[in-house]
């Protein structure tokens, strides 16, 4: 049986938490030392910039560079001509590190300088000359996919970069004997993760072609082997260090190849480093957001609530090239179906190629996009079966045990008691007069195990230092989520000891050992796991050591060594005996977490992930009849993203992902002129500030997950899916109408108020 | 733009620099004295992250002309963190409590958040929860939801009041 | 090309004369690198003539370098011009308002600069000296050439003082805004009005709203409409439906579509008047 407890307090796991959430650097954090890609500086660093087309589709006639080279300070010109401009991609090679004969987006790299200082880049940029011939453009995505649109690559006919065709059971069948059909369209804009530290980074090489990149990555050894390949640079060559990281979100897992590309080219022709940097308008316009989404969804329903199909045709905006975009499209269109138990399924996806921005991932992955189009449809059926939402839902969610649709095992889940337990906290059954209440529900992978399916899990060391202080080496990355002070207390637990006397050395490929990074929600799943797993055979490693010092049986425990005879050994003297007899080894515990088989097909289609998080929020908001001016009053949130290791971290999680949820749901959105970002700014593309966050709460439900390092899942991600629909369901129940376009501004709730019209 | 003479006062300290003056103070600051804690995030005033106090106010130093400092005083989280460390402490109350109150995640809007709560604090010990989240109404944070930057200012509001009294 | 920081009155004029034309007042300097390139510079904000709130023979004399930090926390303004302090109070934020001076706001002419759309209402004059020391006074709207363009010369001429009525027995200001953040953020509509009643009836009035032309623009004909009426529920619709028909509004993809802005003009043109006249009359009970 679950156990529901109070906020963040985790007293009945038997797990200690830790102090703070915070990894070994809040104090260079908090006193401003901490040194982020922004701040680097290198010895002899030259500046790259680099020159971008102004044309959403052109074809590029011809490039003279001559007038750059004649900048003084100018130290490298490249284009496409003078370089090996590979192709290279994450999911499809549809990229090259600079535009050749043709431009595809405003923002296209057209050419890059090296310069001593800023301001000589800029000049070298502006003296360079490009002709274009302007091709038309096409910018919505299903113009795209039509038969005479504009092609953007050859090689991806009919401007599909992915698709999926699934069906499950038989839907069509379904639909014949359902007793209510609903069915809307939504439409839901591209978001940017709008870290606050721009992406930076500085490459620098030496003469036998080293490369070191300084840049922070979610997940820096994918990026190595992408950058590897595209430069035709041995694997052993190329090492990439990361400072600290002014935030993710899903943003930095490959951060902006391009970058890394330009500076490393630009450093392997000057010999200097070069750092490179995204203004925060480039940020927008040529960074990754995530992709847009138009999702025409049907649901086939019982006269008594009970599910029977649902269908979604789904098309996502790729921009003009694909980075992630096609496995986000993927969970976008797939990861929602399992939430319910819904026997017949039918997903027609596509993602298709405009003359935009190009596109990647984002925290959430896309699943909160079908969270707003899947939640507000159930809310229609509720409307039209007069069932109350909550328990429609409850009625159809999925538990623990079950094996969806789409072939998820669920080992653990507790939505219904998560559903329950929001609908209290909100307030559900004893509402406010002139307040609108929303519930919905998410989930979410932990752990996705498809991201290279030959490399599924992680590895971790944990080393005895000769002082009796353990180092744990990991691949896995903290951009503040608090992944550093979760795993130093994993093997704190583990051996026994302090928190504090167990250090983390991160973030450099060639020390560490190799991770998929810091996504899927893999971190305290998997690489915890790993991290528990060094810890183990490091205190096996250390008992062996000091039974063969002490000449007799020694025991681990609560940290200390003790022998048979209670004789008591220091750590640090058995780690010096061990260094000596060896002649300078130490110590050195390993540990590799390999998920069990999963059964899912080589396009990553089943069981994809270790386990399952699950999570309901509900809302209360008021609307301005008057205005359609949204106030959200409260949000409350029940997860169940099994034990928690960490409520401190948890905390600053649900807080955060919340707040996001709600600036996706209510502020963000790309704006498009045409191929131009409209809103190239953080005035323009507006994130919550703290006077537009609502009250917030939240609690656990606790289950005891088989999988999860001491039963943990994750909750980074999933604390973002639910918002969306908790929202729309609740400006829904205030308006009296429905908004089917996110984000949900003032004047598109007045338009659902007023029946589209603006009265005078 | 021609390099002029620019006296004013860093972190307690008497500064004279040369430098051009329609340059920002956010350069001046991490270019020419390294106080890289003073980050720069968007250039354009709107995230928050170069706040400094200028004479006791809140700036975005990304948006004074380096001119403007001259003869006046200038206060980075360089400084917030040494004035703690004069009292006898590692840090100032302000940042001990954003450590303890997990209002520190990435990091990269801390300073800036630091010292929009100094500027606070010294103008209104006992702020309201409202009045703080005015107060760090110009800086932007992704990671926390800011609720927990909120219950630190206000703890270290009460730590310096019982400090005082 | 310099940055001359003018310590008094006579230095920025003596400035101004000598470079004859080819210089650039600032004061605040918060807008400074929106506009490029950049001349030579003369930062008048520390010139005393500019500085604080007074009374001037009945006026309140409320300094150009007066910023929107302390505008809004003066406890002058908050009671006799209350629509200049809510104004003030939402600009930007906390940290842009403590540079940004009442008198940039209004010279750096943006369409909907909150302060200049308050000192339209509140019917505030500007006090102008030019580098030959010659002075001149402008109604604040006046002094709007086209859209971020102002008649106030940055290169000879210093914008010293607002005078403003203060709000007596019977009057009342108030001022509203339209925004889609709560921080960070330039108003969809913003609005604001002034009422002068005597026995309940509206003797004097001004309503406000922007953007709508390059400046601040007066509402005529709704004030027409409420002049010599008692105001009450009855009035409210026709006050926004009047409002809103006589103004022309653009849709903006970054703000809000026109049939919208129209909407929006209406509605804030009401609450701003509303307000007011609950004010006005407040005082006059008193």
């Amino acid at each position: 049986m679950p156990v529901t407890k109070k906020t963040g307090v985790n007293s009945e796991t038997g797990i200690p938490g830790p102090a703070y959430n915070q990894g070994p650097d809040v104090w260079d954090k908090v006193t401003g030392k901490a040194v982020y890609g922004i701040d680097l500086q290198l010895p002899g660093m030259l500046y790259g910039k680099v020159l971008r087309s102004p044309h959403s589709h052109a074809r590029v006639i011809r490039i003279d560079t001559a007038g750059a080279f004649a900048v003084p300070g100018v130290r490298a010109v490249l284009t496409a001509s003078a370089i090996k401009n590979k192709p290279y991609g994450i999911v499809v090679e549809d990229e090259q590190p600079l535009a050749g004969d043709r431009v595809r987006y405003i923002g296209d790299e057209v050419a890059a300088v090296a310069a001593v200082d800023e301001e000589s880049a800029g000049k070298a940029l502006e003296a360079i000359k490009v002709d274009y011939e302007p091709l038309p453009a096409v910018y919505d995505p299903a113009e795209a996919l039509g038969e005479d649109a504009v092609q953007l690559h050859e090689q991806y006919s009919g401007n599909i970069a992915w698709e999926r065709d699934l069906e499950r059971g038989d839907p069509e069948q379904a639909f014949k004997e359902a007793d209510l059909v609903v069915e809307n369209s939504f439409s839901i804009p591209s978001v940017h993760p709008t870290y606050l530290e721009p992406i930076a980074c500085v490459a620098s090489s030496d003469y036998m072609d080293n490369l070191t990149i300084h840049t922070a990555l979610q997940s820096p050894d994918v990026v190595r082997e992408i950058i590897s390949a595209a430069l035709e640079l041995p694997l052993s060559k190329v090492r990439i260090i990361g400072p600290v990281m002014g935030g993710g979100f899903g943003g930095r897992v490959y951060g902006n190849l391009k970058l890394y590309l330009l500076s490393s080219l630009l450093s392997l022709q000057t010999g200097a480093p070069v750092k490179m940097q995204l203004s925060r308008e480039e940020e927008f316009s040529v960074g990754r957001p995530m992709i847009a989404a138009q999702i025409k969804m049907r649901m086939a329903l019982r006269k008594d609530g009970t599910f029977l199909a649902r269908e979604a045709d789904i098309i996502t905006d790729n921009g003009a090239y694909s980075a992630q975009a096609p496995w986000v499209s993927k969970t976008l269109s797939e990861r929602n179906d399992a939430l319910y138990r819904i026997p017949h399924i039918r997903t027609r996806a596509r993602l298709a190629y405009t003359n935009k921005v190009p596109t990647a991932q984002y925290r959430a992955y896309g699943n909160q996009a079908a969270n707003f189009a899947s939640e507000s449809l159930i809310d229609q059926a509720a409307e039209k079966l007069q069932i109350d939402p909550l328990q429609l839902r409850l009625k159809n969610c999925t538990r623990a045990g079950d094996v969806t649709g789409h072939g998820l095992q669920i080992k653990s889940c507790a939505l219904a008691e998560c559903l329950e337990e929001a609908a209290t906290r909100i307030g559900w059954h004893n509402r406010k007069k002139n307040r609108g209440y929303g519930i919905s529900a998410g989930i979410h992978a932990s752990g996705s195990l498809v991201l290279n399916q030959d490399f599924r899990g992680a590895s971790a060391r944990a080393v005895l230092e000769l002082d009796g202080k353990v180092t744990v080496f990991t691949g896995e990355q903290d951009y503040g989520q608090g992944t550093y002070g979760a795993f130093s207390h994993i093997a704190a637990m583990v051996l026994g000891l302090d928190a504090r006397q167990v250090r983390i050395y991160c973030r450099d490929t060639l020390v560490t050992p190799h991770s998929q990074g810091a996504l899927a929600n893999r971190q305290t799943t998997i690489g915890g796991r790993a991290v528990q797993l060094a810890a183990e055979d490091l205190k096996k490693l250390i008992e062996e050591a000091a039974s063969e010092m002490a000449g007799q049986p020694v025991k681990m425990q609560e940290g200390r060594l003790e022998t048979a005879s209670n004789r008591d050994l220091k750590l640090e003297e058995v780690a010096r005996y061990y260094h000596y007899r060896t002649s300078g080894l130490t110590l050195n515990g390993e540990g590799r977490y390999v998920p069990p088989p999963s059964a899912y097909d080589e396009t990553g289609y089943g069981n994809i992930s270790v386990t399952y998080s699950f999570a309901a929020h509900a809302a209360e908001v008021e609307v301005d009849r008057n205005t359609g001016a949204l106030t959200v009053h409260r949000i409350a949130a029940v997860h169940d993203s099994g034990r928690i290791v960490n409520p401190h971290a948890a905390r600053g999680q649900v807080f955060g992902g919340m707040t996001q949820g709600l600036g996706f749901c209510c502020y963000e959105g790309y704006l498009f002129d045409k191929g131009r970002v409209a809103n190239a700014s953080l005035a323009d593309y507006r994130v919550p500030t703290a006077m537009d966050v609502p009250g917030m709460e939240y609690s656990f439900v606790e289950t005891e997950d088989p999988e999860g390092p001491f039963g943990a899942k994750g909750l980074g991600e999933v604390v973002q899916v639910p918002v969306p629909g908790a929202i729309a369901n609740a400006v829904a129940d205030a308006a009296g109408s429905r908004v089917t376009e996110l984000p949900l501004t003032a004047e598109r709730i007045y338009r659902a108020i007023s029946g589209g019209e603006c009265e005078r | 733009m021609k390099e002029q003479v620019i006296r004013f006062e860093i972190n307690g300290e008497k500064a004279e620099v040369y430098a051009d003056p329609t340059l920002s103070l956010l350069h001046l600051l991490r270019s020419r004295f390294n106080l890289i804690g003073t980050k720069e995030g968007c250039r354009k005033g709107e995230c928050g992250t170069c706040t400094v106090l200028l004479d006791g106010q809140a700036v975005n130093s990304c948006l004074v002309p380096a001119g403007k400092v001259e003869g006046k005083k200038v206060l980075t989280i360089e400084g917030v963190t040494r004035e703690g460390a004069l009292k006898g402490k590692r840090v100032h109350p302000l940042q001990q409590s954003f450590v303890e109150k997990g209002a520190v995640q990435c990091g990269f809007c801390t300073p800036g958040m630091v010292m929009s709560a100094y500027a606070l604090l010294r103008d209104n010990p006992s702020p309201s929860p409202e009045q703080v989240r005015e107060a760090i109404s110009g800086n932007l944070c992704r990671c926390s939801g800011y609720k927990q930057i909120e219950e630190a200012v206000l703890e270290a509001a009460k730590t310096m009041q019982e400090k005082q009294g | 090309m310099s940055y001359m920081v003018a310590a008094s009155l006579e230095q920025a004029l003596k400035i101004l004369h000598e470079k004859g034309g080819n210089v650039q007042v600032i004061a605040g300097g918060t807008d400074l690198y929106l506009k490029k390139p950049l001349p030579d510079l003369v930062d008048v904000s520390s010139v005393p003539e500019i500085l604080g709130i007074c009374r001037d023979e009945g006026m309140l004399s409320i300094g150009a370098g007066v910023t929107h930090t302390e505008a809004a926390a003066s406890a002058v303004i908050q009671s006799e011009a209350e629509a200049l302090a809510e104004a003030c109070r939402r600009v930007g934020s906390p940290q842009v308002r403590n540079m940004g001076t009442i008198g940039g706001n209004l010279v750096n002419a943006a369409p909907a600069a909150d302060a200049a759309v308050a000192l339209v209402a509140l019917g505030a004059k500007a006090l102008l000296v030019n580098h030959a020391g010659s002075s001149r006074e402008a109604f604040v709207e006046d002094l709007y050439a086209g859209y971020n363009c102002s008649y106030v010369d940055g290169s000879s001429e210093i914008l010293l003082r607002f005078l403003v009525e203060p709000c007596g027995q019977g009057m009342g200001s108030a001022f509203m805004r339209f925004a889609p953040r709560e921080a960070l953020s330039l108003p969809l509509v913003n609005s604001a009005a002034f009422v002068r009643l005597r026995e309940n009836i509206i003797e004097e009035v001004r309503v406000v709203i922007a953007p709508v032309k390059p400046a601040p623009t007066r509402l005529v004909e709704t004030e027409k409409l409420v002049l010599g009426c008692k105001p009450g529920e009855d009035i409210w619709r026709k006050v926004e439906y009047t409002a809103a028909s006589e103004v022309e509004v653009r849709g903006s993809l970054l703000r809000c579509s026109e049939e919208y802005r129209y909407h929006l003009v209406g509605v804030l043109a009401r609450r701003a008047l509303k307000k007011a006249v609950e004010r006005a009359l407040n005082r006059q009970r008193r």
